[in-house]
């Protein structure tokens, strides 16, 4: 027999409140682990996201929502803008790399954004099969759009119009696969990119097709506007969607996005401080699951503290028997910290485990929406951070307790108790 | 071998002062303390066994003065030479038998000898209950678990307050006479304190307070 045994054991004897303490703080260490982590993982995903890209530039609008668009790729464009400006603003010699996009069809979901080979620098994606695109209707495809589509090297595929799968008819071009991209957890795993041509072959066609009397019939969408008289025009002429921009040097950052928004038709947007704005949005909600999290934590603190209160004073004739057969004060208190420290160390181990398997789902869920599958990343100095906080309010709830103990009147709980 | 000395006890600065008359038993020899409620029975056993400090006096086990013992060492001292019977008898309830007796001489740093404690059980007939909880346990039981739990550690001085209370003629001769035997195989002292007077006639020494 010890100290360690009795804990135990004093834990086994009203297993209804050990139960409950450490199901309370299970609870609240799950919600803390998993908000933190859900947030991060969120926030860094969005971060990646961004690659290389220090500005964007499309057509005027909200700002979000271009870098929603253009560089998430969650959100429908502004509109467009002529590929001619764009060109003449990565002239400037502030801009390091200038990727143009033109966007207008998906497969099966997947968003076809046409772009240069440059676009791939922006991500530092390698193709693990097959090779880049170099003529029109070439396609790469993302990883995650391989994996779905099970679309394989060499294999041909329809586009469809817009960006839903749903949303329009087929175009009856064929692009062809020629390049598989590795796994990445950015962006790029799921679209498939294609040089700015096939975009544009593919819309002339159409518009071809459809005859002038139907112009704007099938082009309801404001980005998809290709005027009749432009596809005789040269390439300059064309337009893109939107065109991604990375400086030099940081001076680009303070004075680019300004010029362009003052002295051009196009809307330069930062996507690291539109992110940040989303992030105060969404940050309302967390902050609020933080609190409640919070909440249980401190409940679950009381309850710790009642149910060992309620041992050091149901049993305080116990506790003063053991008194009478040498047990110092120390060993008293060490038989209720280790009552409570167990429970802690349990619930922190359900709790970290709970957390682990609810982000697993959520991140299922979440991955299956967003179409990519989203890396999950605990951050040890979190998950250490929580277990500390949680630790200090399992010391003070034991700290109360034991105050019983100190105080202890071993004759007078004797005589009492007669 | 007990010896008190003048032993003065106040419960608060302007309380009923306590004054005991002095206790000389030599090793081995049992004594009976009689005396009405509220004469401080309860208060000299617990001084004896160093639970309450007097306010003046000493008490003396074995040669050793209670009153040059501090904290830790006070507390070591009483957990192993000392064992406590009470009126009513408790144990700890979240242990079994065998583990409460398994505690109490952890607590007083000795061996946790299984043989021996089971050989203790077989003397006071509770060997079929090593296993079972507290609350499983009879009054006779728990009686006789409190009297184990007094001497398995093999103490110099047994204090008994009231343990014959509650009990009927036939069982207050029982418990002590276990009492007494258990003294005696541990060659320890035996101090009973009581009102009841039935336990008189199997006492030499009786002190009246």
């Amino acid at each position: 027999m010890n100290i360690w045994k009795i804990s135990i054991k004093n834990l086994f004897h009203k297993p209804l409140y050990t139960v409950l303490s450490i199901l309370s703080l299970t609870i609240s260490i799950a919600l803390l682990i998993s908000i933190k982590q859900l947030d991060t993982s969120v926030k860094q995903q969005f971060e990646n996201n961004l690659g290389n890209i220090d500005m964007v530039v499309g057509a005027k609008g909200s700002p979000l929502q271009l870098v929603l668009a253009s560089v998430l790729h969650i959100d429908n464009p502004t509109g467009n803008i002529v590929y001619k400006d764009a060109k003449k603003l990565a002239r400037n010699p502030l801009i390091k790399t200038a990727v143009p996009i033109s966007y207008g069809d998906n497969y099966k979901g997947y968003r076809i954004v046409g772009t240069t080979d440059a676009f791939v620098k922006l991500y530092d994606v390698k193709i693990t099969k097959g090779k880049d695109f170099n003529k029109p209707m070439e396609a790469v495809l993302g990883y995650d759009v391989a994996q779905k589509t099970r679309l394989k090297l060499g294999d041909t595929f329809l586009s469809s119009h817009g960006f839903n799968d749903d949303m329009g008819h087929e175009h009856p071009e064929t692009f062809i696969v020629v390049g598989i991209f590795e796994q990445t957890h950015k962006v790029i795993d799921r679209l498939i990119t294609t040089p700015l041509e096939s975009i544009w072959d593919v819309h002339n066609h159409h518009s071809e097709e459809d005859g002038h009397a139907e112009e704007g019939h099938h082009h309801d969408d404001e980005e998809h506007h290709h005027d009749e008289e432009h596809h005789h025009e040269e390439e300059d002429n064309k337009q893109i969607t939107s065109m991604l921009v990375k400086f030099r040097n940081p001076i680009g950052l303070i004075t680019i996005p300004r010029q362009v928004n003052e002295k051009t038709a196009m809307q330069a947007a930062i996507p690291k401080y539109e992110m940040e704005r989303l992030f105060n949005f969404t940050g309302i909600g967390v902050k609020a699951i933080s609190w409640i999290a919070y909440i249980i934590l401190f409940i679950s603190s009381i309850i710790i503290f009642i149910n060992l209160y309620k041992m050091v004073k149901e049993r305080a004739f116990d506790l003063a028997l053991l008194r009478t057969y040498g047990a110092s004060n120390f060993q008293l208190i060490k038989i209720v910290a280790i009552e409570g420290f167990i429970t802690s160390i349990i619930a922190i181990v359900f709790g970290v485990s709970l957390s682990q398997l609810g982000l697993l789902y959520i991140f299922n869920v979440l991955g299956k929406q967003y179409q990519q599958s989203i890396p999950s990343t605990l951050e040890f100095y979190n998950v250490f951070q929580i277990i500390l906080w949680v630790l200090l309010v399992v010391v003070v709830a034991i700290l109360f307790a034991v105050i019983p103990i100190l105080k202890m009147n071993v004759s007078k709980i004797l005589t009492d108790e007669k | 071998m007990i010896k008190t000395k003048n032993l003065t006890f106040q419960y608060n600065s302007n309380g009923e002062l306590f004054h005991f008359p002095d206790i000389d038993l030599p090793d081995e020899e049992s004594l009976l303390i009689l005396g009405k409620s509220g004469i401080g029975k309860t208060t000299l056993l617990h001084l004896i066994a160093g639970l309450l400090q007097p306010k003046s006096g000493s008490v003396t086990i074995d040669n050793v003065s209670l009153q040059t013992l501090k904290n830790k060492k006070l507390d070591q001292f009483i957990g192993k030479h000392i064992g406590l019977v009470f009126q009513k008898n408790y144990a700890n309830r979240s242990l079994n038998v065998i583990e409460n007796l398994q505690a109490r001489l952890y607590f007083s740093k000795q061996k946790q000898n299984k043989s021996h404690i089971e050989n203790l059980l077989k003397t006071l007939n509770i060997i079929e209950c090593k296993t079972k909880k507290i609350n499983e346990l009879s009054e006779g039981q728990l009686q006789r678990l409190g009297i184990a739990l007094s001497v398995v550690h093999q103490p110099k001085v047994i204090l008994a307050d009231e343990p014959t209370a509650s009990l009927d003629d036939d069982n207050c001769k029982i418990v002590l006479q276990l009492l007494l035997q258990q003294s005696k195989l541990n060659n320890a002292n035996l101090i009973v304190i009581t009102h009841d007077q039935r336990v008189k006639p199997m006492f030499k020494n009786i002190l009246e307070l």
